[in-house]
């Protein structure tokens, strides 16, 4: 049932939006502020996933395949996708959601991701992608490389999110501003109420879990995963070809479903439309996603939320890597004035603007 | 003093890294109005008030992903 897809989407876009979950985000802050809050979330997240993962693989639910490790083609394209995702504000899931919260320049991003993925995957471009991400080392996973139990890595990362977490959390006497409530009880909390870095951390583990069984029973031996849908769809629509339209396409059409519902129920839609040089970037960054997520075999989710969970030696790599991509264009993009800033010809508020 | 920053249309970190260039400018007890409408900020500026221990005097949702927060500059 394809439908699941859809409805899987929905719930991920929508926790996605009421969460401001963001992983551009997350792996900015690092760079230009230091903290790692949402970044401990985004590995919160990979931790829940991988446990859930790997016992419906022992109770034989799912079915956790190793493939080759396409070093080259994953350490150039995540730290493209890296850089990109700076410049269009968002990543692939960040550009999805943002696009149900009706900003026009993550609109121009995804179109612009979806066609080059397409364009890299299946078009003109696919044997240079092929070609690339030919020259593998054998080994793809690290619990099989090093020859021990996935367990051992899975307890091994929950520790470290917990250590990280608690480093977040223990904080007596912080006290954070907060919107006056307008509304009560339920809709309180499901549209108004902002649901925070770990709460939704949970809630997005949990739907990442369930998306390799329901993907599963519909022939799509995968988990989630943004880019080659995103790619389909633009297969689907200039060919129409239906096989293309599989779970993972509803999937991302349940992105914009989700979002745009979160985003509208709870007075956070409005259409807003770039200045030009935004729309610019916009373009630029979207085109440069795909580039870059087509090469690397995934985007911040298919890499480094689902690949990372299975311990795949892609998936860990790309997560790194992308984040220095992050941090080259937030350092070229982002900059303060004043005096700890370096010199800079103009004010940060006219130079940049993702 | 009281100084209004409108970074509608800056998509984040952007209405963040305004303010705080803008605060730098500021004397203790001056009030910052930062108007903005990408919706992260709405997590995003009042931690950073808090974790530098400014006041937030008012913090409100003006419209549809439109808002208006207030920090003192402490």
């Amino acid at each position: 049932m394809p439908i699941t897809g859809l409805l899987l989407g929905t719930a991920l876009g929508f926790a996605m939006q009421r969460g401001r979950f963001c992983v551009t985000g997350a792996f900015r802050d690092v760079w230009i502020s230091r903290n790692t809050r949402w970044l401990t979330a985004f590995m919160m997240v990979i931790a829940i996933q991988s446990a859930g993962i790997f016992a419906l693989a022992a109770l034989g639910v799912i079915d956790l395949q190793s493939k080759a490790f396409p070093w080259l083609a994953t350490i150039v394209g995540a730290f493209i996708f890296g850089f990109a995702i700076v410049l269009a504000g968002g990543c692939a899931t960040g550009t999805y959601y943002r696009s149900g919260e009706g900003l026009v320049g993550s609109w121009l991003a995804l179109v612009f991701y979806a066609l080059f993925s397409s364009i890299m995957k299946t078009g003109p471009l696919a044997q240079l992608t092929a070609l690339l991400r030919g020259i593998t080392v054998r080994q793809g996973n690290i619990y099989q490389t090093l020859g021990i139990s996935p367990w051992v890595l899975v307890a091994l990362l929950a520790a470290v999110v917990v250590i990280m977490a608690r480093h977040h959390l223990a904080r007596p006497g912080f006290k954070m501003a907060a919107l006056p409530p307008e509304k009560t009880g339920l809709a309180h909390l499901l549209f108004e109420k902002p649901w925070g870095a770990f709460a939704s951390a949970a809630v997005i583990g949990i739907i990442a879990i369930a998306a390799w069984p329901l993907s599963s029973a519909t022939g799509r031996n995968d988990g989630l995963g943004i880019t080659t849908p995103s790619a389909n769809l633009i297969g689907f629509l200039t060919t129409g070809n239906i096989k293309l339209v599989d779970w993972g396409v509803y999937l991302v059409l349940g992105l914009l479903l989700g979002s745009f519902a979160a985003a509208k129920t709870s007075g956070e839609f409005r259409v807003r439309v770039p200045d030009a040089k935004q729309a610019v970037k916009s373009v630029a960054g979207g085109a440069l996603m795909g580039v870059g997520a087509s090469l690397a075999g995934g985007c911040t989710i298919g890499n480094a939320m689902v690949q990372t969970a299975q311990f795949s030696f892609q998936g860990w790599v790309a997560f790194g890597v992308m984040i220095l991509g992050t941090g080259a264009a937030a350092k070229l993009t982002i900059r303060r004035t004043g005096s700890t800033a370096p010199a800079v010809a103009k004010p940060a508020r006219s130079s940049v603007g993702v | 003093m009281v100084k209004t920053l409108e970074t509608d249309g800056q998509v984040c970190p952007f209405p963040l890294v305004e303010a705080q260039n803008a605060i730098r400018d500021l004397s203790a007890g001056d009030e910052l109005i930062i108007n903005f409408d990408c919706t992260q900020a709405t997590d995003a500026i009042p931690r950073w008030a808090a974790e530098n221990g400014y006041p937030v005097t008012n913090f409100v949702k003006v419209g549809d992903a439109q808002w208006s927060i207030t920090v003192q500059k402490a």
